[in-house]
């Protein structure tokens, strides 16, 4: 099978980076994509995301377009579906919020006056779920450190020019982002450790002994 | 420019028109004085006398034969002859390309794809062949041979030991995309292409076989990859091998539906994979789902952090 075109990678951004873009790069040439720049410097033009569907409205009765929201650590992506969307207009019928949704989606700023409104075009959609959505912030505050990194070295000299991002600002929500991302594994953690033991302890009721004196070594019996 | 490689292009050009009655010497003669006299690059030497013998023996440009190439040193916008052993064969996604895939010799591997009005017979897999007065093509940076009606293709009995270009690869990324040419898919049993109401596009009404396949994309976020999935491995992630899926599409009277199970069940989800390589397209041993441990990948990230 052979590409005709080139396909776009699917970019890992958090919303509040994506929400700040401004300006679009590319689509000089006939074939060349066009890309959403963000202010740390990313060059999108498809975007995967694994968040929370927390709206989903049909813009106008009967329009078969609907209006949604996904969010993230960071804040949330507006959305559109609609016809031209086929796969993801069959699978969002189905799929009421809140629910976890894994979207591969391509990435469109939409001018309006002096207004530019930085927003998602789902290609599919699909119910996710948590362990995919944790990891997808994991994958993402990488992706968001290595970019903050190459601004840090003055890397990309188009998008300090553009947008001066404030850094530290950006490196915060990571870090909130991960340390919320810790907290909620440490719990989860004691809480599989308090039912582990609880289930233990209710096994030991049912058979009458302990469980760990199971364990004998053999070596102290003799045939 | 050493004496052998000077010879090699001698005899190159020689073989490309001693049938028609162009000695040794003449070719010699002429190469040497644009070659060492006048300094002439050597294609432009080469290009030269190729074009001077034609218009003085009155050849056709399509009835030469070019000298046997290797597919190491083939560059875009010739024509050429190659031996070479046919590796691959790919479904088309045009009715236009009758046949596609890959070809190899001792130096390499290349695509190949040969125009459906190129009315050729069909090339086998495993098998080797010459294949004369190919036109080499470059799109996006990779070359390709494509086989036109003016070229010519004829099995030979050789074996052709094929440099190994498949790479073994492991890779982590979503499953972005699963085409529509996925799922529970009846194929031709002459040519292996999928046949829609019964009907081969090439062959017609034909015999057809059932198989479970999927053409996908992983994405890690910096690369992506194309991917074929079997039945082995979809059943390994689904639980739904070609039984399953035969079932599944006989309740709904639909095959429709076992495409749209695979993607409900696969998009959007992390897989580690196993395969080969080729080019850009993986062959998928081995697959299952990424299940990292999350809270050592967290404090990876938050170590990025401070470093
Ligand atoms: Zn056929």
């Amino acid at each position: 099978m052979i590409r005709t075109t080139k396909r776009e990678v699917a970019r890992r951004v958090f919303s509040k980076e994506f929400n700040a873009s401004k300006f679009k790069v590319g689509g000089e040439g006939e074939k060349e994509a066009v890309y959403v720049l963000t202010p740390l410097g990313l060059r999108c033009n498809r975007l995967f995301i694994v968040g929370v569907l927390l709206e989903k409205d049909e813009v106008r009765p009967d329009s078969d377009m609907w209006r949604i929201r996904i969010s993230d650590p960071t804040g949330s992506f507006l959305g559109f579906v609609s016809k031209f969307q086929p796969d993801a207009l069959d699978s969002i019928a189905d799929i009421n919020p809140p629910e976890i949704v894994a979207v591969t989606a391509k990435a469109k700023l939409l001018q309006r006056d002096d207004r530019v409104l930085p927003l998602i075009r789902p290609e599919n959609i699909n119910i996710s779920d948590f362990e995919t959505r944790d990891y997808w912030i994991i994958e993402t505050a990488r992706a968001t450190l290595r970019r903050i990194k190459a601004i840090e070295k003055g890397d990309d000299k188009l998008a300090i020019e553009k947008y001066h991002p404030n850094i530290e600002e950006y490196r915060k929500a990571v870090i909130e982002a991960l340390m919320r991302l810790k907290e909620e594994q440490a719990i989860l953690e004691e809480e599989r450790l308090e039912e582990k033991k609880e289930r233990k302890e209710e096994e030991e009721k049912d058979l009458g002994f302990k469980l760990d004196e199971e364990i004998i070594d053999l070596s102290d019996f003799e045939i | 420019m050493d004496e052998n490689r000077f010879q090699r292009m001698v005899e190159d050009i020689y073989e490309m028109f001693k049938s028609y009655g162009v000695t040794k010497k003449e070719i010699e003669t002429r190469l040497r004085l644009l070659l060492f006299e006048f300094k002439v690059p050597e294609e432009e030497a080469r290009r030269t006398i190729i074009n001077g013998l034609r218009k003085n023996y009155n050849i056709p440009r399509v009835d030469l034969k070019p000298a046997l190439a290797k597919i190491s040193e083939i560059e875009p916008n010739k024509w050429v002859s190659l031996k070479a052993k046919v590796i691959q064969l790919w479904e088309p996604n045009s009715p236009i390309i009758s046949q596609t895939g890959l070809i190899g010799d001792e130096t390499g591997i290349t695509r190949f794809v040969v125009w459906a009005k190129a009315n050729k017979t069909r090339l086998e897999e495993g098998k080797c062949y010459l294949f004369e007065k190919v036109v080499i093509d470059e799109f996006m940076g990779i070359k390709s041979v494509k086989v036109t009606s003016a070229s010519e293709i004829r099995e030979i009995d050789e074996q052709i030991e094929v440099k190994e270009e498949l790479r073994e690869l492991e890779v982590v990324g979503a499953l972005v995309s699963i085409q529509q040419n996925s799922g529970l898919l009846q194929v031709c049993k002459i040519c292996g292409r999928t046949v829609k109401a019964g009907t081969c596009m090439e062959h017609g009404k034909v015999e057809t076989t059932d198989v479970l396949r999927i053409r996908g994309v992983l994405d890690d976020g910096e690369k992506i990859y194309d991917l074929i999935l079997d039945e082995k491995v979809i059943s390994s992630l689904t639980g739904m091998g070609l039984k399953e899926a035969r079932k599944l599409a006989e309740e709904h009277l639909d095959r429709g539906v076992v495409l749209l199970e695979l993607k409900k069940r696969l998009l959007g989800k992390y897989l580690k994979v196993k395969g080969e390589i080729r080019f850009r397209m993986l062959t998928v041993t081995s697959a299952e789902f990424y299940r990292p441990k999350i809270l050592e990948e967290v404090e990876k990230a938050l170590k990025e952090v401070e470093a």
